[in-house]
């Protein structure tokens, strides 16, 4: 049984296929440009090539993110805290506090152990919280946004941002570097900035161990680490968390379709 | 000794100088954008407007400083905040004011004054680019206009599109897409004015919504937000050439209050 799971976000499309809703067959995602659901479906041939399966071999089709809707073919469609919370689940199944900080939007939730979402706090209302300032960021420091993480590391005293809007703190590094502050220094102050906002959503939530980081974030080792620095506590990372909504989905097509399948003809939807 | 004297009100966008003579006649002005170099601009602002007034330095008797850059003013005697100084020009150009809104560079800010021209309440946004000058700066970028033709583009739109995000990088994006959907640009800007409209008329409610409302501050300059504020208030909010002056004049009043010993 093959289930998909695509999620549909504000910056980039992920995929995962996953077998009998234990084995992840494969992942892709794409920049999500122009038309979504031409994105989709370039991210469904890769997952297909990948796992050497043709599209008709899905079983089911789930999908989530902000773009969930857009898909006709999907089968099934949850909410992304619902997802990722699953796929941050599966991957450590004692995560009880999930972390995305997005391109879009950042948002932190507590979970319980079957992966139903307790209570959530999101900022989707400033650039500042969000990746979009990383993005931002890069640039116009002329940094390719996968250096910023590895050359962060480097920072031996980061710049802090005082500035709260991603628009005014522009001005305040782009000052820093005209007043010669080490770049590894300035990207490190960024990624802090990041950082304490997604700690004071943590900590409007409630923290409570073990902390999965899942979404864009999770590559970027500079953020990982500004984040670890602050919270001051053991944060779960895995590559595969990269496409945490969209394992979470993949794992709720799954249940979907075994109770779909297990229940009397007669109840099929 | 004459009684010439000079307001300097160094923002976080442009300096501006006000040089006022005895009779409170405006002698000279001038406006320049502001650099890295805080110092070396506030000298060359109060140069520029000397030189506008034909005067020389040795007849300024009184130097006043305000703005976001005031404690760089250092030739000067005095040092006022900008919304003491903004409520006194305000309060000098136009006596009926009860309230002033001052939309500047990168803040915001809604000043309730008594019929002195005193502060009796103010509110103010200088966390956030969002509703400010700097918001109408970056949409116009993405528009791939000057920020000083968007006013009367927006005053053409024939149905402004409606700006949902809040922050300006968001509505940045808003803005492309919209591009990208073949809207409009008038309707956009439309769109966009309405939107710091509806931001500084919350601001303003924070202090009492009380006419007469005078606008100041570099974007009271931007016709197309002195229409999008009247529509949004629906009363008229009065606006001058020299409105961008009003903080640069009110702090040569002030100046000019000390020098006489005193408030007038």
């Amino acid at each position: 049984m093959i289930t998909g799971g695509l999620d549909l976000g504000a910056g980039v499309i992920k995929g995962v296929l996953l077998e009998d809703g234990r084995r992840i067959l494969a992942t892709a995602s794409a920049p999500s440009r122009g038309i979504p659901v031409q994105t989709a479906h370039q991210v469904l041939d890769a997952l297909g090539e990948t796992a050497n399966i043709a599209p008709d071999d899905i079983d089911y089709l789930c999908t989530t993110g902000f773009g969930r809707y857009s898909i006709p073919e999907r089968n099934l469609q949850v909410s992304d805290f619902t997802s990722s919370a699953r796929g941050a689940i599966f991957l450590f199944p004692k995560t009880r506090m999930v972390v995305d900080v997005g391109t879009q939007a950042s948002r932190t939730m507590s979970i319980s152990e079957t992966g139903k979402v307790l209570k959530f706090k999101m900022n989707e209302k400033c650039a500042a919280g969000a990746g979009r300032f990383v993005e931002r960021c890069s640039k116009y420091l002329q940094v390719p946004l996968e250096e910023m993480g590895p050359k962060a590391l480097a920072s031996e005293r980061p710049k802090l941002i005082s500035s709260v809007c991603a628009v005014l703190a522009e001005t305040e590094i782009i000052n820093n570097v005209a007043e010669g502050v080490p770049l590894s220094d300035i990207l490190m102050g960024v990624f802090l900035s990041l950082a304490q906002r997604a700690h004071s959503l943590m900590r409007y939530v409630g923290i409570q161990p073990e902390v999965t980081l899942v979404g864009g974030l999770v590559r970027n080792v500079g953020m990982v680490k500004a984040l670890h620095d602050t919270v001051g506590m053991d944060l779960n990372v895995a590559p595969d968390a990269y496409y945490a909504a969209a394992l979470g989905s993949a794992v709720l097509g799954h249940s979907r379709l075994r109770k779909l399948a297990t229940a009397p003809q007669g109840a099929r939807g | 000794m004459s009684a010439v004297v000079a307001g300097v009100d160094i923002g976080s966008t442009t300096a501006k100088c006000v040089v006022l003579g005895e009779d409170s006649r405006i002698l000279g002005k001038s406006l320049s954008v502001v650099g890295v170099d805080i110092v070396k601009d506030a000298e060359r602002a109060l140069e520029a407007a000397l030189a506008d007034a034909h005067l020389s330095r040795s007849e300024v008797s009184f130097i006043t400083g305000t703005g976001y850059g005031r404690y760089k003013v250092y030739f000067g005697q005095l040092v006022v905040t900008e919304i003491s100084c903004h409520a006194r020009g305000a309060n000098f150009l136009f006596p009926g004011t009860r309230l002033v809104v001052d939309i500047g560079g990168q803040d915001t800010k809604a000043i309730r004054i008594d019929e002195k021209g005193e502060v009796v309440d103010f509110a103010m946004n200088d966390k956030c680019a969002a509703g400010t000058g700097r918001f109408l700066d970056v949409c116009a970028n993405a528009l791939g206009y000057d920020v000083g033709e968007i006013g009367p583009l927006s005053l053409q739109a024939r149905r402004a599109v409606k700006v949902t995000s809040t922050c300006t990088v968001f509505a940045e994006s808003e803005v492309t897409s919209y591009v990208s959907r073949g809207k409009d640009p008038k309707d956009i800007l439309a769109g966009l004015h309405a939107s710091i409209a509806n931001r500084t008329l919350s601001l303003m409610q924070r202090v009492g919504v009380e006419p007469e409302i005078t606008f100041t501050g570099g974007v009271s300059q931007n016709e197309g937000m002195v229409h999008a504020l009247h529509r949004r208030l629906g009363v008229p909010v009065n606006v001058s050439p020299l409105s961008q002056y009003l903080g640069a004049l009110g702090a040569a009043l002030h100046g000019r209050e000390r020098l006489s010993g005193g408030a007038a």
